[in-house]
Protein backbone atom coordinates (compact mmCIF):
# COMPACT_ATOMS: atom_id res chain seq x y z
CA UNK A 1 0.00 0.00 0.00
CA UNK A 2 1.22 3.50 -0.78
CA UNK A 3 0.23 6.85 0.63
CA UNK A 4 -1.93 7.21 -2.47
CA UNK A 5 -4.36 4.63 -1.06
CA UNK A 6 -3.45 4.44 2.62
CA UNK A 7 -3.89 7.57 4.73
CA UNK A 8 -0.84 8.91 6.53
CA UNK A 9 -1.42 10.17 10.03
CA UNK A 10 -1.05 13.92 10.47
CA UNK A 11 -1.54 15.92 13.64
CA UNK A 12 -3.26 19.29 13.62
CA UNK A 13 -0.48 21.69 14.64
CA UNK A 14 -2.63 24.79 14.59
CA UNK A 15 -6.03 25.95 13.50
CA UNK A 16 -7.06 29.42 12.29
CA UNK A 17 -10.66 30.48 11.73
CA UNK A 18 -10.86 32.32 8.40
CA UNK A 19 -14.61 33.08 8.43
CA UNK A 20 -17.67 31.84 10.29
CA UNK A 21 -17.63 28.59 8.30
CA UNK A 22 -14.07 28.26 7.01
CA UNK A 23 -10.98 27.11 8.87
CA UNK A 24 -7.32 26.73 7.94
CA UNK A 25 -5.51 23.75 9.43
CA UNK A 26 -1.75 23.19 9.58
CA UNK A 27 -1.11 19.45 9.47
CA UNK A 28 2.15 18.01 10.77
CA UNK A 29 3.21 14.51 9.69
CA UNK A 30 3.26 11.91 12.46
CA UNK A 31 4.74 9.13 10.34
CA UNK A 32 6.04 9.12 6.77
CA UNK A 33 4.76 12.34 5.13
CA UNK A 34 2.99 12.29 1.78
CA UNK A 35 5.05 13.18 -1.29
CA UNK A 36 6.03 16.70 -2.33
CA UNK A 37 3.12 18.62 -3.74
CA UNK A 38 2.86 21.36 -6.34
CA UNK A 39 0.47 24.33 -6.00
CA UNK A 40 -2.98 23.39 -7.22
CA UNK A 41 -2.87 19.75 -6.15
CA UNK A 42 -5.16 18.33 -3.50
CA UNK A 43 -5.22 15.69 -0.80
CA UNK A 44 -7.95 13.42 0.51
CA UNK A 45 -8.40 14.40 4.15
CA UNK A 46 -9.84 11.73 6.42
CA UNK A 47 -11.76 12.60 9.56
CA UNK A 48 -11.35 9.25 11.30
CA UNK A 49 -14.61 7.37 11.61
CA UNK A 50 -16.54 9.92 9.57
CA UNK A 51 -15.21 10.08 6.05
CA UNK A 52 -12.86 11.52 3.47
CA UNK A 53 -13.04 14.73 1.43
CA UNK A 54 -10.83 16.30 -1.25
CA UNK A 55 -9.18 19.48 0.00
CA UNK A 56 -6.75 21.69 -1.92
CA UNK A 57 -3.34 22.38 -0.47
CA UNK A 58 -2.99 26.09 0.31
CA UNK A 59 0.74 25.98 1.03
CA UNK A 60 3.33 24.80 3.50
CA UNK A 61 4.24 26.13 6.94
CA UNK A 62 7.54 24.47 7.79
CA UNK A 63 6.81 20.73 7.66
CA UNK A 64 3.09 21.34 7.87
CA UNK A 65 0.59 21.09 5.06
CA UNK A 66 -1.74 24.09 5.13
CA UNK A 67 -5.28 23.26 4.07
CA UNK A 68 -8.35 25.46 4.17
CA UNK A 69 -11.73 23.82 4.67
CA UNK A 70 -15.26 25.15 4.45
CA UNK A 71 -17.83 23.43 6.61
CA UNK A 72 -20.49 22.19 4.19
CA UNK A 73 -21.25 18.67 5.44
CA UNK A 74 -20.49 15.98 7.98
CA UNK A 75 -16.82 15.42 7.11
CA UNK A 76 -15.83 19.03 6.56
CA UNK A 77 -17.72 20.00 9.72
CA UNK A 78 -15.70 17.45 11.70
CA UNK A 79 -12.45 18.76 10.20
CA UNK A 80 -13.40 22.39 10.85
CA UNK A 81 -14.26 21.61 14.46
CA UNK A 82 -11.12 19.52 15.09
CA UNK A 83 -8.74 20.88 17.71
CA UNK A 84 -4.94 21.17 17.60
CA UNK A 85 -3.37 17.88 18.59
CA UNK A 86 -6.10 15.81 16.96
CA UNK A 87 -5.12 13.29 14.26
CA UNK A 88 -6.42 13.23 10.69
CA UNK A 89 -5.59 10.99 7.75
CA UNK A 90 -4.02 12.38 4.58
CA UNK A 91 -3.70 10.75 1.16
CA UNK A 92 -2.07 12.35 -1.85
CA UNK A 93 -0.98 14.65 -3.27
CA UNK A 94 -3.26 14.14 -6.23
CA UNK A 95 -4.02 15.73 -9.57
CA UNK A 96 -2.60 18.37 -11.83
CA UNK A 97 -1.04 21.65 -10.70
CA UNK A 98 -1.23 25.28 -11.76
CA UNK A 99 2.09 25.30 -13.64
CA UNK A 100 2.99 28.69 -12.19
CA UNK A 101 6.43 28.64 -13.80
CA UNK A 102 4.77 28.86 -17.23
CA UNK A 103 4.06 32.52 -16.40
CA UNK A 104 7.78 33.35 -16.12
CA UNK A 105 8.49 36.56 -18.04
CA UNK A 106 4.76 37.19 -18.36
CA UNK A 107 1.86 38.55 -16.32
CA UNK A 108 0.50 36.08 -13.81
CA UNK A 109 -3.19 36.87 -13.30
CA UNK A 110 -4.86 35.11 -10.39
CA UNK A 111 -8.64 35.38 -10.08
CA UNK A 112 -10.26 33.92 -6.98
CA UNK A 113 -13.86 33.76 -5.84
CA UNK A 114 -14.75 32.94 -2.24
CA UNK A 115 -12.85 29.96 -0.88
CA UNK A 116 -11.37 29.54 -4.37
CA UNK A 117 -8.48 31.59 -3.06
CA UNK A 118 -7.31 28.57 -1.05
CA UNK A 119 -6.05 26.48 -4.00
CA UNK A 120 -4.51 29.63 -5.52
CA UNK A 121 -2.67 30.76 -2.40
CA UNK A 122 0.12 28.25 -2.96
CA UNK A 123 0.58 29.44 -6.55
CA UNK A 124 0.69 33.05 -5.43
CA UNK A 125 3.22 32.37 -2.68
CA UNK A 126 5.40 30.41 -5.13
CA UNK A 127 5.31 33.31 -7.59
CA UNK A 128 6.03 35.91 -4.91
CA UNK A 129 9.00 33.86 -3.72
CA UNK A 130 10.52 34.39 -7.18
CA UNK A 131 8.94 37.76 -7.89
CA UNK A 132 11.68 38.82 -10.31
CA UNK A 133 10.69 36.05 -12.73
CA UNK A 134 7.32 37.59 -13.44
CA UNK A 135 6.65 40.82 -15.26
CA UNK A 136 3.61 41.42 -13.10
CA UNK A 137 1.53 39.51 -10.58
CA UNK A 138 -2.13 40.52 -10.46
CA UNK A 139 -4.52 39.08 -7.89
CA UNK A 140 -8.26 39.71 -8.23
CA UNK A 141 -10.37 38.50 -5.33
CA UNK A 142 -14.14 38.38 -5.05
CA UNK A 143 -16.05 37.54 -1.89
CA UNK A 144 -19.61 37.65 -0.69
CA UNK A 145 -18.87 40.22 2.01
CA UNK A 146 -15.83 41.65 3.81
CA UNK A 147 -16.40 39.15 6.64
CA UNK A 148 -16.21 36.23 4.23
CA UNK A 149 -12.80 37.01 2.77
CA UNK A 150 -10.32 34.20 3.39
CA UNK A 151 -6.64 35.01 4.07
CA UNK A 152 -7.70 38.63 4.56
CA UNK A 153 -4.79 39.24 6.92
CA UNK A 154 -2.27 38.20 4.26
CA UNK A 155 -3.35 40.67 1.59
CA UNK A 156 -1.10 43.48 2.85
CA UNK A 157 1.91 41.15 2.81
CA UNK A 158 1.13 40.05 -0.75
CA UNK A 159 0.99 43.69 -1.83
CA UNK A 160 4.26 44.42 -0.04
CA UNK A 161 5.85 41.47 -1.82
CA UNK A 162 4.96 42.91 -5.22
CA UNK A 163 1.49 41.73 -6.15
CA UNK A 164 -1.23 44.08 -7.41
CA UNK A 165 -4.17 42.92 -5.34
CA UNK A 166 -7.74 44.13 -5.95
CA UNK A 167 -10.54 42.92 -3.74
CA UNK A 168 -14.25 43.28 -4.35
CA UNK A 169 -17.30 42.16 -2.40
CA UNK A 170 -20.88 41.53 -3.47
CA UNK A 171 -22.26 43.19 -0.35
CA UNK A 172 -20.38 45.89 1.49
CA UNK A 173 -20.65 46.37 5.22
CA UNK A 174 -19.99 49.49 7.26
CA UNK A 175 -16.37 50.54 7.08
CA UNK A 176 -15.60 48.74 3.82
CA UNK A 177 -13.69 51.08 1.53
CA UNK A 178 -12.81 48.65 -1.26
CA UNK A 179 -14.63 47.73 -4.43
CA UNK A 180 -18.25 46.60 -4.49
CA UNK A 181 -19.25 44.51 -7.49
CA UNK A 182 -18.47 41.20 -9.15
CA UNK A 183 -14.92 39.96 -9.59
CA UNK A 184 -15.19 40.06 -13.38
CA UNK A 185 -15.47 43.87 -13.18
CA UNK A 186 -11.99 43.99 -11.64
CA UNK A 187 -10.51 42.75 -14.92
CA UNK A 188 -11.23 46.21 -16.39
CA UNK A 189 -9.58 47.91 -13.43
CA UNK A 190 -6.49 45.72 -13.36
CA UNK A 191 -5.19 46.87 -16.74
CA UNK A 192 -3.73 43.52 -17.67
CA UNK A 193 -1.75 42.93 -20.85
CA UNK A 194 -3.87 40.24 -22.54
CA UNK A 195 -1.09 39.09 -24.82
CA UNK A 196 1.22 38.45 -21.90
CA UNK A 197 -1.22 37.06 -19.37
CA UNK A 198 -1.46 33.58 -17.94
CA UNK A 199 -4.65 33.48 -15.88
CA UNK A 200 -5.40 31.04 -13.08
CA UNK A 201 -9.01 30.99 -11.87
CA UNK A 202 -10.66 29.25 -8.96
CA UNK A 203 -14.09 29.74 -7.42
CA UNK A 204 -17.65 28.62 -7.98
CA UNK A 205 -17.93 27.07 -11.42
CA UNK A 206 -20.27 29.75 -12.78
CA UNK A 207 -17.87 32.44 -11.57
CA UNK A 208 -14.97 30.68 -13.33
CA UNK A 209 -16.93 30.37 -16.56
CA UNK A 210 -17.90 34.05 -16.54
CA UNK A 211 -14.39 35.13 -15.60
CA UNK A 212 -12.83 33.06 -18.36
CA UNK A 213 -15.31 34.54 -20.83
CA UNK A 214 -14.50 38.08 -19.66
CA UNK A 215 -10.76 37.44 -19.94
CA UNK A 216 -11.28 36.16 -23.49
CA UNK A 217 -13.31 39.31 -24.26
CA UNK A 218 -10.29 41.30 -23.08
CA UNK A 219 -8.06 39.41 -25.51
CA UNK A 220 -6.57 36.66 -23.35
CA UNK A 221 -6.25 33.46 -25.39
CA UNK A 222 -8.31 30.54 -24.01
CA UNK A 223 -5.13 28.47 -23.94
CA UNK A 224 -3.69 30.93 -21.42
CA UNK A 225 -6.53 30.44 -18.97
CA UNK A 226 -6.52 27.63 -16.41
CA UNK A 227 -9.32 26.67 -14.03
CA UNK A 228 -9.51 24.42 -11.00
CA UNK A 229 -12.55 22.18 -11.25
CA UNK A 230 -14.16 20.15 -8.53
CA UNK A 231 -16.30 17.08 -8.76
CA UNK A 232 -16.97 14.28 -6.33
CA UNK A 233 -13.38 13.08 -5.90
CA UNK A 234 -13.25 9.79 -3.97
CA UNK A 235 -10.35 7.48 -4.79
CA UNK A 236 -7.91 10.13 -6.01
CA UNK A 237 -6.26 7.69 -8.40
CA UNK A 238 -8.70 7.61 -11.32
CA UNK A 239 -10.14 4.22 -10.46
CA UNK A 240 -13.64 4.85 -9.15
CA UNK A 241 -15.00 7.28 -11.74
CA UNK A 242 -16.91 9.47 -9.28
CA UNK A 243 -15.17 12.61 -10.51
CA UNK A 244 -15.80 12.08 -14.20
CA UNK A 245 -16.44 15.16 -16.32
CA UNK A 246 -16.98 13.99 -19.88
CA UNK A 247 -13.69 12.45 -21.00
CA UNK A 248 -11.87 13.64 -17.87
CA UNK A 249 -11.38 12.06 -14.48
CA UNK A 250 -10.72 15.20 -12.50
CA UNK A 251 -8.76 13.56 -9.68
CA UNK A 252 -6.14 12.66 -12.27
CA UNK A 253 -6.73 14.97 -15.26
CA UNK A 254 -7.63 17.89 -12.99
CA UNK A 255 -8.32 19.70 -10.81
CA UNK A 256 -6.31 22.22 -12.85
CA UNK A 257 -7.39 22.15 -16.49
CA UNK A 258 -7.02 24.40 -19.48
CA UNK A 259 -10.05 26.48 -20.39
CA UNK A 260 -9.57 25.31 -23.99
CA UNK A 261 -9.99 21.74 -22.81
CA UNK A 262 -13.09 22.23 -20.67
CA UNK A 263 -14.98 25.22 -22.11
CA UNK A 264 -17.31 22.99 -24.17
CA UNK A 265 -18.00 20.81 -21.12
CA UNK A 266 -18.95 23.57 -18.70
CA UNK A 267 -22.34 24.28 -20.22
CA UNK A 268 -23.44 20.70 -20.80
CA UNK A 269 -26.42 19.91 -18.62
CA UNK A 270 -26.17 16.71 -16.55
CA UNK A 271 -22.51 16.17 -17.40
CA UNK B 1 -16.68 75.93 -16.53
CA UNK B 2 -13.38 74.93 -18.17
CA UNK B 3 -13.87 72.97 -21.35
CA UNK B 4 -12.32 69.54 -21.65
CA UNK B 5 -9.51 69.15 -24.13
CA UNK B 6 -10.77 67.07 -27.05
CA UNK B 7 -7.73 64.79 -26.99
CA UNK B 8 -8.16 64.09 -23.26
CA UNK B 9 -11.82 63.33 -23.71
CA UNK B 10 -11.15 61.07 -26.71
CA UNK B 11 -8.74 59.01 -24.59
CA UNK B 12 -11.44 58.08 -22.08
CA UNK B 13 -12.45 54.43 -22.36
CA UNK B 14 -16.12 55.34 -22.73
CA UNK B 15 -15.48 57.44 -25.84
CA UNK B 16 -12.62 55.44 -27.34
CA UNK B 17 -13.13 55.00 -31.08
CA UNK B 18 -15.70 57.78 -31.40
CA UNK B 19 -15.15 59.95 -34.51
CA UNK B 20 -12.99 62.98 -33.72
CA UNK B 21 -15.59 65.49 -34.87
CA UNK B 22 -18.13 64.02 -32.45
CA UNK B 23 -15.67 64.17 -29.55
CA UNK B 24 -14.90 67.76 -30.49
CA UNK B 25 -18.59 68.60 -30.28
CA UNK B 26 -18.91 66.82 -26.93
CA UNK B 27 -15.90 68.60 -25.48
CA UNK B 28 -17.91 71.83 -25.52
CA UNK B 29 -20.27 70.24 -22.98
CA UNK B 30 -17.63 68.60 -20.79
CA UNK B 31 -15.41 69.97 -18.06
CA UNK B 32 -12.59 68.27 -16.16
CA UNK B 33 -13.42 68.18 -12.46
CA UNK B 34 -11.57 67.13 -9.33
CA UNK B 35 -13.60 65.26 -6.76
CA UNK B 36 -12.17 65.46 -3.25
CA UNK B 37 -12.53 62.43 -0.99
CA UNK B 38 -16.06 62.35 0.39
CA UNK B 39 -17.44 64.71 -2.26
CA UNK B 40 -21.04 63.84 -3.10
CA UNK B 41 -21.85 64.02 -6.78
CA UNK B 42 -25.58 63.64 -6.33
CA UNK B 43 -28.25 62.46 -3.92
CA UNK B 44 -31.15 60.04 -4.29
CA UNK B 45 -34.23 61.91 -5.46
CA UNK B 46 -32.29 64.88 -6.81
CA UNK B 47 -32.73 66.21 -10.33
CA UNK B 48 -30.53 64.23 -12.70
CA UNK B 49 -28.98 66.67 -15.14
CA UNK B 50 -25.36 65.60 -15.60
CA UNK B 51 -23.16 62.59 -16.00
CA UNK B 52 -19.51 61.94 -15.31
CA UNK B 53 -16.78 60.01 -17.09
CA UNK B 54 -14.46 58.92 -14.30
CA UNK B 55 -10.75 59.29 -15.08
CA UNK B 56 -9.22 58.38 -11.70
CA UNK B 57 -10.23 57.23 -8.26
CA UNK B 58 -13.34 55.43 -7.07
CA UNK B 59 -16.93 56.55 -6.69
CA UNK B 60 -19.55 54.61 -4.74
CA UNK B 61 -23.21 54.48 -5.71
CA UNK B 62 -25.11 54.38 -2.46
CA UNK B 63 -28.49 54.42 -0.82
CA UNK B 64 -29.25 56.03 2.51
CA UNK B 65 -30.93 53.82 5.10
CA UNK B 66 -32.23 55.59 8.21
CA UNK B 67 -30.28 54.61 11.29
CA UNK B 68 -27.50 52.96 9.34
CA UNK B 69 -24.53 53.97 7.26
CA UNK B 70 -25.29 54.41 3.55
CA UNK B 71 -25.50 51.08 1.75
CA UNK B 72 -22.98 50.89 -1.07
CA UNK B 73 -24.65 49.41 -4.13
CA UNK B 74 -21.59 49.37 -6.40
CA UNK B 75 -18.26 51.08 -6.84
CA UNK B 76 -17.14 52.57 -10.13
CA UNK B 77 -13.62 53.32 -11.26
CA UNK B 78 -11.53 54.91 -13.97
CA UNK B 79 -13.09 54.37 -17.39
CA UNK B 80 -16.63 54.06 -16.04
CA UNK B 81 -19.57 56.34 -16.75
CA UNK B 82 -21.49 57.60 -13.73
CA UNK B 83 -25.15 58.48 -14.16
CA UNK B 84 -27.85 57.09 -16.42
CA UNK B 85 -30.87 58.81 -14.89
CA UNK B 86 -30.29 62.11 -16.74
CA UNK B 87 -31.17 60.32 -19.99
CA UNK B 88 -34.81 59.51 -19.37
CA UNK B 89 -37.81 60.77 -17.40
CA UNK B 90 -38.34 61.44 -14.56
CA UNK B 91 -34.72 62.67 -14.67
CA UNK B 92 -34.27 61.89 -11.02
CA UNK B 93 -31.34 60.14 -9.35
CA UNK B 94 -32.24 56.69 -8.01
CA UNK B 95 -29.07 56.43 -5.90
CA UNK B 96 -26.51 58.77 -4.43
CA UNK B 97 -22.85 58.93 -5.44
CA UNK B 98 -19.77 59.76 -3.39
CA UNK B 99 -16.04 59.88 -4.14
CA UNK B 100 -14.37 57.31 -1.89
CA UNK B 101 -11.01 59.04 -2.21
CA UNK B 102 -9.58 61.80 -4.37
CA UNK B 103 -11.00 61.26 -7.84
CA UNK B 104 -11.27 63.07 -11.15
CA UNK B 105 -13.73 63.00 -14.00
CA UNK B 106 -15.16 64.79 -16.99
CA UNK B 107 -18.51 66.24 -16.05
CA UNK B 108 -20.95 66.39 -18.96
CA UNK B 109 -23.80 68.91 -19.01
CA UNK B 110 -26.80 66.66 -19.70
CA UNK B 111 -29.18 69.19 -21.36
CA UNK B 112 -26.33 70.46 -23.55
CA UNK B 113 -25.45 66.90 -24.56
CA UNK B 114 -29.08 66.16 -25.37
CA UNK B 115 -29.31 69.31 -27.49
CA UNK B 116 -26.16 68.21 -29.33
CA UNK B 117 -27.66 64.78 -29.94
CA UNK B 118 -30.86 66.33 -31.30
CA UNK B 119 -28.83 68.48 -33.67
CA UNK B 120 -26.41 65.67 -34.65
CA UNK B 121 -28.34 62.37 -34.72
CA UNK B 122 -25.24 60.39 -35.63
CA UNK B 123 -23.50 61.65 -32.49
CA UNK B 124 -26.68 60.82 -30.58
CA UNK B 125 -26.59 57.27 -31.93
CA UNK B 126 -22.92 56.84 -31.04
CA UNK B 127 -23.52 58.10 -27.53
CA UNK B 128 -26.71 56.08 -27.04
CA UNK B 129 -24.95 52.87 -28.09
CA UNK B 130 -22.14 53.54 -25.63
CA UNK B 131 -24.59 54.27 -22.82
CA UNK B 132 -26.49 51.11 -23.71
CA UNK B 133 -23.31 49.01 -23.67
CA UNK B 134 -22.37 50.42 -20.25
CA UNK B 135 -25.89 49.80 -18.93
CA UNK B 136 -25.88 46.22 -20.26
CA UNK B 137 -22.55 45.47 -18.57
CA UNK B 138 -23.86 46.95 -15.33
CA UNK B 139 -27.07 44.90 -15.64
CA UNK B 140 -25.16 41.68 -16.30
CA UNK B 141 -22.89 42.28 -13.31
CA UNK B 142 -25.93 42.92 -11.14
CA UNK B 143 -27.53 39.69 -12.30
CA UNK B 144 -24.39 37.75 -11.43
CA UNK B 145 -24.44 39.25 -7.96
CA UNK B 146 -28.07 38.19 -7.59
CA UNK B 147 -26.94 34.59 -8.03
CA UNK B 148 -25.10 34.89 -4.70
CA UNK B 149 -22.41 32.57 -6.02
CA UNK B 150 -20.38 32.48 -2.83
CA UNK B 151 -23.28 31.49 -0.59
CA UNK B 152 -22.94 28.26 1.41
CA UNK B 153 -23.78 25.40 -0.95
CA UNK B 154 -27.12 24.25 0.46
CA UNK B 155 -27.28 20.49 0.60
CA UNK B 156 -23.94 19.98 -1.15
CA UNK B 157 -22.46 18.58 2.03
CA UNK B 158 -24.83 15.64 1.75
CA UNK B 159 -22.62 14.36 -1.03
CA UNK B 160 -19.61 14.05 1.25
Amino acid sequence: MTLQTLPARYRIAWRAAETHDTVTLALEPVDQPIGTHLPGQFTMLYAFGIGEVPISISGLAGRCLVQTIRSVGAVTRALCEADPGQLVGVRGPFGTHWGVADAAGRELVIVAGGIGLAPLRGALLAALAARERYRRIVVLIGARSPHELVFAEEVAAWRAAGADVLVTVDRASAGWTGHVGVVTQLIDRAGIDPGAALALICGPEVMMRLTARELCAHGVAPGNIRLSLERNMRCGIAECGHCQLGPLLLCRDGPVVSYTQVAPLLTVREL
Amino acid sequence: MNRAETADLAAHAFLRGMPADHVALLSATAAPVSLPAGHRLFEEGGRAANCWLLTAGQVALDLPVPGRANLIVETLGSGDVIGFSWLSPPHQWQFGAQALGPASAFELDGPAVQALCDAHPELGYQLAMRMLAAAVRRLQATRIRLLDLYAPPGGRGDAE
